[in-house]
């Protein structure tokens, strides 16, 4: 059945690049909480301090709405893919 | 080796240009004259240029496909600069189905009844005959390959201009694509490959030091052998 193979293939690839995005997401945050640190303390401050900071910042950035948004990666798909069938088929 | 490089970027190009050339969507302007099923028995190579059956019917080798016979204006650049002259063209009309190409088309039924009701109109009648087909594909005679028509709606005349919007924003969008995946790769790169490159480095540096700190005990030790200056 293709629309089961679709539903199936569809979900791998999608979680895949879903996972990317979100992996490129946290990447890009923790260098930019880590490059904040670096300008606020140009000697390197306290030990640990760094490595808390990034640690809060990151905790910030979980509990906040851009990880949850990455889930578009999902819904943005299968919206279009629907808007497609009703075009394609409708007369 | 500047030139393979170059050739093999030049045929990856080509390629996927041809590809989307077959599978975009473009849109030509047609005066159907029939539309008729036809039986189709396969060859092995052009079976590839075929979808498959009707979602919901079996799947068997050969089968029943829907032709559309038109005399249409002939274009230049891809269609983008229309010419007078006008030439015959013959469209499949089959269902795309659920995978590939993915244009989700299931009413192949209903555009033959569109088709057949649009060849009925008449040249000289309100309005004309004109229409638009939007298809994919390539028409290739000698191994009796056709494109796949998509949609037809009928228009005033022979001098429409159509927007090709799908392309536009698929063109937008595969740009956003390569230049978000070649920052994936970027951020990738720098903040997990090159620490471990540079780790490996700096164990290979030591591990240099230490030979190179060695060899000079070992040559220390044999100048302990050898004859003193004498003065």
């Amino acid at each position: 059945m293709g629309f089961i193979k679709l539903v199936v293939f569809g979900f791998i690839g999608l979680t895949v690049i879903y996972f990317s995005v979100s992996l490129y997401s946290r990447s890009v945050r923790k260098e930019r909480l880590e490059d904040t640190f670096d300008e606020e303390h140009p000697d390197g401050g306290a030990p640990g301090a760094r490595d808390a900071f990034v640690a809060e910042g990151m905790q910030a950035y979980n509990n906040s709405i851009r990880p949850k948004l990455i889930g578009l990666v999902y819904v943005v798909p299968t919206v279009v893919i629907a808007a497609i069938v009703y075009t394609i088929n409708a007369n | 080796m500047q030139r393979f490089k170059t050739i093999v970027r030049v045929l990856v190009l080509l390629l996927a240009g041809s590809f989307l050339h077959y599978v975009l969507p473009q849109h030509d302007i047609v005066q159907i004259s029939q539309a008729e099923p036809r039986r189709t028995d396969f060859g092995s190579f052009n079976r590839w240029f075929y979808a498959q059956a009707d979602s919901g019917s079996v799947e068997m080798e050969n089968r029943d496909i829907f032709y559309i016979f038109t005399e249409k204006k002939e274009t230049f650049l891809l269609g983008f600069m229309p010419r007078d002259s006008m030439e015959v063209m013959v469209y499949r009309n089959e269902d795309t189905g659920w995978i590939w190409p993915p244009y989700f088309k299931f009413d192949s039924s209903n555009l033959h009844g569109q088709a057949t009701t649009q060849a009925r109109k008449d040249a000289n009648s309100d309005g004309g005959n004109w229409a638009v087909i939007t298809h994919y594909g390539w028409r290739i005679p000698f191994l009796s390959i056709f494109p796949n028509a998509v949609s037809i709606s009928s228009v005033e005349g022979p001098n429409v201009r159509i927007t090709p919007w799908f392309n536009i924003f698929f063109f937008v969008f595969l740009m956003v694509a390569i230049v978000f995946i070649r920052a994936m790769w970027r951020q990738f790169r720098e903040r997990s490959v090159d620490p471990l490159l540079d780790a490996a480095g700096e164990q290979y540096d030591e591990v240099q030091a230490g030979v190179a700190e060695r060899k000079g005990r070992l040559s220390r030790w044999l100048d302990t052998w050898r004859a003193k200056d004498k003065r």
